[in-house]
């Protein structure tokens, strides 16, 4: 864990979970697995704080119980996951995506389930139904069956899992925070279960579930409150009790990679090519485990079969394409065979290991110009250069061509290599070769990162300080006027409220709210960086294993 | 007297011989063409020749060989003493690539003192030049006057009196891209089928070679090898790519029955992320940190991107 992951996992607890959960969660990150009377002496925090964080991270999947590795009798230990902390970046995306594939319904169900972390299937429901009604026109309101629906295709494509069965609480010793509704990792044995390997991960269960959204109107606001207390303890079941839903993030990494990769073939090659290679990889969603380094062999005729139907072109022209994509250099799609008219696949890994060779370019072009990009490519392509190849291929001049290797040397971009001539290692007797290893120097970046993305958070979050006062004043003035038109003022009483906003300060705070948006899309950005870097990193990991 | 007659006959004879033959005699050929000379009398004849320097002795595989010497130099050298004329031989040896002083005393055994001041008479008669060599900069090489230095000394066609220059070879860096960009965006404009605008378009370095020197920016001569270098760099620029094909001999263009196909390409990814955002552009990213001088807080670049 390093120290830049650290911080930034920190922020994310911070601003999503408060002040107690980041101590917990930060010193769980730091320290590896503890256990419950640790935590609680070496953070200082009382010891209900500390089971009501631990049962926020577990909720939300960021922290996983088992039982001490001192033995059956010792205390359980809990440990964080800083994988699924940073996940909170890039729930963005994942709505967005959610809203593309299934429409707001999708989109709300999602947004539930990432806010809640673990979440019945009809809790779910009625709450996006409630949702949805509010947002519809007076006497409209959402069927629950539609909701069920757009459910049950979330499960089918696999966005949605359920959560792993918690092993008998009998089991786990004293510390255990919460009540049995909490679901964790099995508390036997060490090794992780994944939620894959239980059988009925993706069933939908039988629920019965007949009504429609409810709409809570402004006037009715003590009443609500006292509904939705009541129902929070609704004895009405319908039938999926204990069986918890969580988002399957693995899933819409998959979703995001294939993104990547037909985006990039589009932007090579063509839009029909790029069409090809998208029915390619949606024919192999379901057959290609995760980890695969090419997905399974396809043939011409199926393909041809799957194509989208507003995509009439011919048998032969479609064998062309797919020579031309497999002839291309950046080897997308590979042949494996000539039966069925040619088997062809789709090389992932080799995908992904170019695209995050684009990206390592493309920084070094932005940071240090185009002749130190061509200096890096060439590195890049030619493995082991000397000095003087350098200088001769990349056709730069001797003096300006040091200075780049020496400035990218200093940056860590590239290494120097020596071979030694004679034993003595005598440096005229040396060759010393300039190189580029792809692996270690995206590891470096992915950290630059995370630095980042921390940075932009303290940034926004220091923004949001500076402007404390403002802002409270602001939102006073709003919840005035809002009070003002609910109970009928005249107009000339609400402008006169909101002339108590001078000009100024309404420039300032548009200036605000531009730089808070502006900071946001800048975390989604270098959230793309993250994503692409980090399944590079591990796919060569589990191709080399 | 008759001796001294056929001496001056033959000698003249030989020298004729050696001038209709401008490459040079073998004994053979005299032999077959004055069969009445004994070969000792041939051997002075030759021997006679050669100290008066007019005649030129090499070796090649089939044996000895006699040539013309060039009578202006050979009217130059008749004030040279030997070691001078040893000098100028190693010189000539080394052709167009010319040769370093200290090789010279290698060659010649001569001390150095003796060397530079033959270098220096031999240059001040016009005899031989010296080359200042792009690889290091100090070191002169030494070549007959009238000799072309070779690429390897002068740098070719990219180095003007040892200058590298850039300039030059930007502009033609920018031209080849735009002849290949333009011919692919040809290609796809022509809606035909995919592998026939695919191959149509590649461009051959032949056909890019030809297009420079059409447009005529070069005041060097540039040749295949030249275009092929400056399109190497544009690959690794990320802007072309480039196949090899087989060729039938003879093609045009053709090299070892192999053509090389450049064609241009489009990046696969937009800038990433991490660069649209001051941080990943930043000198001093290293020494930023919460709390410091230099920090998130009061940072002057987000400040500018911010407003911006």
């Amino acid at each position: 864990m390093t120290a830049q992951e650290v911080r930034l996992c920190g922020l994310l607890l911070q601003e999503h979970f408060g002040d107690v959960v980041e101590k917990v969660g930060t010193h769980l990150l730091r320290n590896g697995a503890q256990h419950l009377r640790a935590i609680v002496q070496e953070t200082g925090t009382p010891m209900d704080l500390v089971k009501k964080s631990l049962c926020v991270l577990i909720q939300h999947g960021a922290c996983a119980f088992s039982s001490g590795r001192k033995g059956p009798g010792s205390p359980v230990e809990y440990q964080a996951s800083f994988e699924r902390i940073l996940r909170i970046l890039r729930y963005p995306r994942y709505i967005y995506t959610a809203k593309t594939l299934y429409g707001d319904t999708g989109e709300l169900i999602i947004e539930e389930l990432l806010q809640r972390g673990h979440m019945t299937m009809s809790s779910t429901v009625k709450t996006v139904a409630d949702r949805l009604t509010l947002n519809m026109e007076e006497g409209h309101s959402m069927e629950y069956s539609e909701v069920s629906n757009t459910f049950s295709k979330l499960v089918e494509t696999h966005f949605l899992q359920r959560c792993p069965p918690v092993e008998v609480a009998g089991k786990a010793v004293s510390a255990t925070p919460d009540p049995a509704t909490t679901p964790g990792a099995p508390a036997n044995n060490t090794t992780p279960s994944t939620p894959e390997s239980f059988a009925d991960c993706y069933k939908v269960p039988h629920v019965t579930l007949i009504g429609r959204g409810k709409r809570r109107n402004s006037s009715e606001d003590g009443e609500d409150q006292r509904n939705a207390k009541r129902a929070k303890e609704d004895p009405e079941t319908h039938g999926d009790e204990g069986i918890y839903w969580q988002v399957n993030f693995e899933r819409f990494h998959l979703h995001f990679r294939d993104q990547a990769i037909i985006s990039a073939v589009a932007n090579k090659l063509d839009q029909t090519s790029s069409e090809i290679v998208r029915t390619m990889l949606r024919m192999s969603e379901v057959t290609t485990p995760p980890i695969a380094t090419c997905t399974q062999a396809l043939s011409a005729n199926e393909i041809f079969r799957s194509l989208p139907p507003n995509y009439n072109i011919s048998r032969p022209i479609l064998d062309q394409y797919l020579t031309l994509l497999v002839d291309d250099p950046m080897e997308f799609v590979g042949k494996s065979g000539d039966s069925g008219g040619g088997m062809y696949v789709v090389n992932l890994h080799r995908a992904l290991a170019n695209l995050a060779r684009a990206t390592l370019e493309s920084v070094v072009q932005e940071r240090f110009g185009s002749r130190s990009a061509r200096i890096f490519r060439l590195l890049l392509r030619k493995r082991h250069l000397e000095q003087k190849q350098v200088e001769d291929f990349a056709m730069i001049p001797a003096k300006e061509a040091k200075d780049m290797l020496y400035t990218l040397l200093s940056e860590n971009l590239v290494q120097l290599q020596e071979i030694p001539k004679t034993p003595d290692h005598a440096p005229s007797r040396t060759f010393y070769l300039y190189t580029v290893n792809q692996l270690p120097t995206a590891r470096m970046l992915l950290q630059n990162c995370f630095k980042t993305v921390a940075n932009l958070i303290e940034r926004r979050l220091f923004e949001t300080k500076e402007s404390k006062r403002l802002l409270e004043k602001s939102q006073r003035i709003e919840a005035i006027l809002a009070s003002l038109q609910a109970s009928g003022a005249e107009p000339e009483q609400l402008t006169e409220v909101e002339e108590m906003i001078t000009p100024p300060e309404k420039q300032q705070l548009e200036s605000l709210r531009h730089h808070i948006n502006k900071l946001d899309s800048a975390e989604n950005q270098v959230d793309e960086t993250i994503f692409l870097l980090e399944s590079y990193i591990k796919s060569t990991a589990t191709a080399t294993r | 007297s008759g001796d001294g007659v056929t001496k001056k006959i033959s000698l003249d004879w030989i020298k004729e011989l050696c001038q209709q033959f401008p490459q040079g005699i073998t004994d053979q050929v005299i032999q077959n063409d004055m069969p009445h000379l004994e070969p000792q009398q041939r051997a002075m004849a030759i021997n006679k020749l050669l100290s008066l320097g007019q005649l030129d002795l090499l070796r090649n595989s089939a044996g000895l060989l006699y040539r013309m010497k060039d009578t202006q130099t050979a009217s130059k050298m008749k004030g040279s003493d030997n070691q001078e004329k040893l000098v100028y031989q190693i010189i000539e040896d080394a052709g167009n690539k010319g040769i370093w002083s200290r090789e010279i005393r290698f060659k010649s055994n001569l001390p150095l003192t003796e060397i530079n001041k033959i270098l220096k008479n031999l240059e001040s008669k016009k005899l031989i030049k010296a080359v200042k060599s792009v690889a290091a900069s100090k070191k002169k090489v030494y070549m007959l006057y009238n000799l072309q230095p070779d690429r390897s000394v002068t740098g070719g066609a990219w180095y003007s009196d040892q200058d590298f220059e850039s300039e030059f070879v930007e502009v033609l860096n920018q031209q080849c891209f735009k002849f290949l960009q333009s011919k692919a965006e040809a290609a796809r404009d022509s809606k035909q089928s995919p592998m026939v605008q695919r191959n149509s378009s590649f461009a051959t370095s032949h056909e890019v070679w030809k297009y420079i020197c059409e447009l005529g920016i070069s005041k060097v001569d540039l040749s295949m090898d030249d275009i092929e270098t400056i399109l190497n760099t544009l690959i690794y620029d990320g802007k072309v790519e480039m196949t090899v094909i087989a060729a039938k001999e003879g093609t045009v263009g053709s090299v070892d029955g192999q053509m090389k196909l450049y064609r241009g390409v489009n990046a696969i990814i937009q800038p990433t992320g991490l660069v649209k955002v001051p941080c990943g552009l930043c000198p001093v990213f290293d020494d930023c940190h919460e709390g410091g001088e230099i920090s998130p807080s009061n940072c002057i670049y987000m400040a500018e991107w911010l407003d911006f």
